[in-house]
């Protein structure tokens, strides 16, 4: 009466003896139970992580395959045309002798007298690699009239490199316009092998077309093949 | 007589009933350990068939075939980028030549301009003209840009002198873009 369960050898298997028939299928389904949790279930994470992985392989190789068959099609000659007629209109870096071509090619277009200027150099040590477009500021001073002013800055805003004018001052007897002249540098391009290479898009290769009219880009001969990426 | 068979065959039911049951649990037991091997398999052959060891060595294949063209990869990313900023800043910059080339067709030809100052959020225009008439006629025309919202949103007329002496009248107004 102390609680305790005395069970000799004789009851016990009397009691095994009795159950017989139920051990052996039971410990089957147990057994079963264990082999599922311990090996199946693992198993089905391998399997979706091979089908995530066989997803994933299959739209690498699809971009691949595309990439290929892009850059066998894009012509040699009109792309390196088409990149330095970009690189002009958007330098990658401060490109002082563009931007002085510009403004004395704007000047001879419409006849601006043009007064003596200077670049604003800014921190070279600086780094430039961010979302915003750094810019080289000049002002240039002109002693013409208004209208001539005007034309100045309207064709220079339709030369490359590719500037804004932010001021103008017309004088009596002179005149400035204050000049910020864009460039940006390429930074980390993220390029991978396996990035997807998009084709020029029309809209890509009008805008090459329209800077290719610009002013300062007369130094490059345009293939006969530049509006087209193809060929 | 009838009690002692009628124990009989309560327990012929008994052992009936127990050999069904154990039937069910061998049955059961086979099902689970079947289940559990041919879903094993399944799986097993699933994943030979979706592995993507295959998919790699193409990949690696086309990769070859890419590598004499990187240079020209390279610079089709760097069209791409070029593109993009591009027509941002397009997008963006202001030409004041416009609202410039604007403003001197309303100046009537007999105001003399002393000083004209842009920048991309106002304008203060300076002139003199020797007749009121004609300072009166380029205030309107200022006012009529303003009022159409055409390049100039407001409009402050600073100052209106008369030098008496030279007979000249002097305006200086300024807009707001």
């Amino acid at each position: 009466m102390n609680g305790r369960v005395n069970a000799d050898i004789k009851s016990l298997k009397f009691i095994f003896d009795k159950n017989k028939p139920f051990i052996v299928p039971l410990a089957i389904i147990l057994i079963s139970i264990i082999l599922f949790i311990q090996f199946v279930i693992p198993q089905i994470g391998s399997l979706l992580k091979a089908s995530q992985e066989g997803k994933e392989a299959r739209l690498k190789l699809e971009i691949l395959k595309d990439n290929l068959s892009v850059l066998k099609n894009v012509n040699q000659t009109t792309l390196d045309f088409q990149v330095k007629i970009l690189n002009l209109a958007l330098p990658p870096a401060k490109d002082f002798s563009g931007i002085l071509n510009a403004i004395y090619l704007a000047s001879l277009k419409t006849g601006a007298n043009l007064g003596s200027f200077s670049f604003k150099v800014g921190d070279i040590s600086k780094s430039e690699d961010g979302p915003s477009f750094p810019t080289i500021k000049v002002s240039v001073p002109i002693n013409s009239g208004v209208a001539t002013v005007n034309n100045f800055v309207k064709t220079i805003s339709e030369t490359v490199p590719l500037s804004e004018a932010s001021l103008i001052r017309i004088g009596s007897i002179s005149s400035t316009v204050d000049l910020y002249f864009y460039y940006k540098p390429l930074g980390a391009l993220n390029y991978s092998q396996d990035t997807r290479i998009s084709p020029l898009t029309q809209k890509g290769l009008t805008l090459i077309k329209n800077l290719s009219e610009f002013g300062n880009t007369s130094s490059f001969a345009q293939p006969s093949v530049a509006t087209s990426s193809s060929q | 007589m009838s009690a002692n068979i009628n124990l009989l065959l309560q327990s012929d039911k008994r052992s009936l009933g127990l050999q069904k049951k154990i039937k069910i649990l061998n049955f059961v037991a086979a099902i689970c350990l079947a289940g559990v091997l041919l879903t094993s398999l399944i799986i097993f052959l699933s994943i030979r068939i979706v592995n993507p060891e295959s998919i790699k060595k193409e990949q690696e294949e086309v990769l070859k075939s890419i590598s004499p063209f990187q240079d020209k990869q390279i610079k089709l990313f760097i069209l791409n980028n070029r593109i993009e900023n591009i027509y941002k800043i397009l997008a963006t910059r202001k030409d004041l030549s416009i609202i410039t080339g604007s403003l001197l067709e309303k100046i009537p030809a007999q105001l003399s301009i002393d000083n004209l100052e842009i920048d991309g959020k106002s304008v203060i225009i300076a002139g003199q003209s020797t007749s009121l008439s004609v300072i009166g006629e380029f205030i309107n025309n200022l006012i009529d840009m303003a009022r159409e919202k055409d390049k100039i949103r407001s409009l402050t007329l600073n100052s209106l002198i008369l030098d008496e002496s030279r007979g000249v009248y002097s305006v200086s107004i300024k807009g707001e873009l």
